[in-house]
């Protein structure tokens, strides 16, 4: 599996995520894959979804996200989508709350000030 | 409800709490009853109370006392996660315990359960030391962050998703030896 360093993640939290399970023992991947939602007429996918990391230990996905509660819907929707179409994912989204208490709680940076936008993925 | 603060804390805390999550008397009365189902569990089995310094100081202090029967006691430390400890990679146990594992039956306690990272490391941990039995005693469960399933056996409170302090828990290492659960006020955050 990558390092911390080797991968190219998409919002500082994320990387914080990864050295915090790093320092515990968890192993993990980043966005091991993605999930188609929706598919086109024509059978190509016109929605999907890739949860930020899978820790393999666990067989749990999780999800991070930044953005404020009011902006979350979009996400909030394809995690709804991807429980009804693979009812045996296990995922867990961490939002801007919990991602900002868990930086109080571990002393690292909090996401809120972070100038660099998490994709939704 | 919001409750008053007792009179007996330093004008400092008073200043910093928004407000009593959970008086100081309905944790000794949920303590006693966890001590009681455990003493009842345990019997004649010697158990091992084992803690991971320092917010369980407290809860273990008083949930021995709650335990009418022989059992021992020892302490683990391990470093903390910060910007600092991070460096050096994973978690390392500063003081291990002075007990020997094999074939006890150990309770592990625990002031609070979040994520649940440090509490599976430390299980993981002991479990290689090959104990008769293994189980959790923890007074305060906040389930909202939870990433490793974990299920106390024995467990005193659910927290709802709010940062508390006291009885053990802390804020840069304030706020432990409040005698009851508080609301940190946001601004102090």
């Amino acid at each position: 599996m990558p390092t911390v360093d080797e991968v190219p993640f998409q919002h500082p939290s994320e990387r914080e995520f990864a050295l915090l399970l790093d320092f515990y023992g968890i192993r993990w991947e980043y966005e091991p894959r993605t999930f188609p939602l929706e598919y086109n007429p024509d059978g190509s996918v016109r929605s999907a979804f890739s949860p930020d990391f899978y820790l393999p230990d666990l067989d749990l996905y999780v999800e991070l996200t930044a953005q404020s509660s009011r902006l979350n819907h979009l996400k909030n929707r394809k995690i709804r989508r991807l429980k009804e179409l693979y009812p045996d994912i296990n995922i867990k989204l961490l939002n801007r709350r919990d991602l900002q208490q868990l930086a109080l709680k571990y002393a690292f940076p909090s996401p809120v000030t972070s100038t660099k936008t998490k994709k939704d993925s | 409800m919001v409750r008053p603060l007792p009179g007996s804390i330093s004008e400092t805390y008073a200043r910093d709490i928004s407000r009593v999550l959970i008086e100081s008397e309905a944790i000794q009365q949920r303590i006693r009853e966890m001590g009681a189902q455990i003493a009842y569990d345990y019997a004649d089995l010697r158990p091992l109370f084992v803690g991971v310094l320092k917010g369980v100081l407290f809860f273990m202090a008083d949930l021995l006392r709650a335990v009418p029967i022989p059992l021992e006691v020892d302490f683990m430390a391990i470093s903390s996660y910060s910007p600092e400890t991070r460096k050096h990679g994973v978690v390392r146990i500063t003081k291990d315990l002075e007990t020997p594992l094999q074939g006890r039956h150990v309770i592990f306690v625990e002031d609070m359960i979040d994520t649940g990272l440090t509490l599976n490391y430390l299980l993981r941990q002991l479990q290689t030391r090959n104990p008769a039995s293994l189980h959790v005693a923890v007074l305060f469960d906040k389930p909202s962050r939870r990433l490793v399933d974990i299920k106390p056996r024995y467990l005193g409170f659910r927290l709802p998703d709010l940062f508390v302090v006291g009885y053990g828990l802390d804020y840069r290492e304030q706020y432990r030896n409040l005698p009851f659960v508080g609301v940190l006020k946001p601004e102090v955050l």
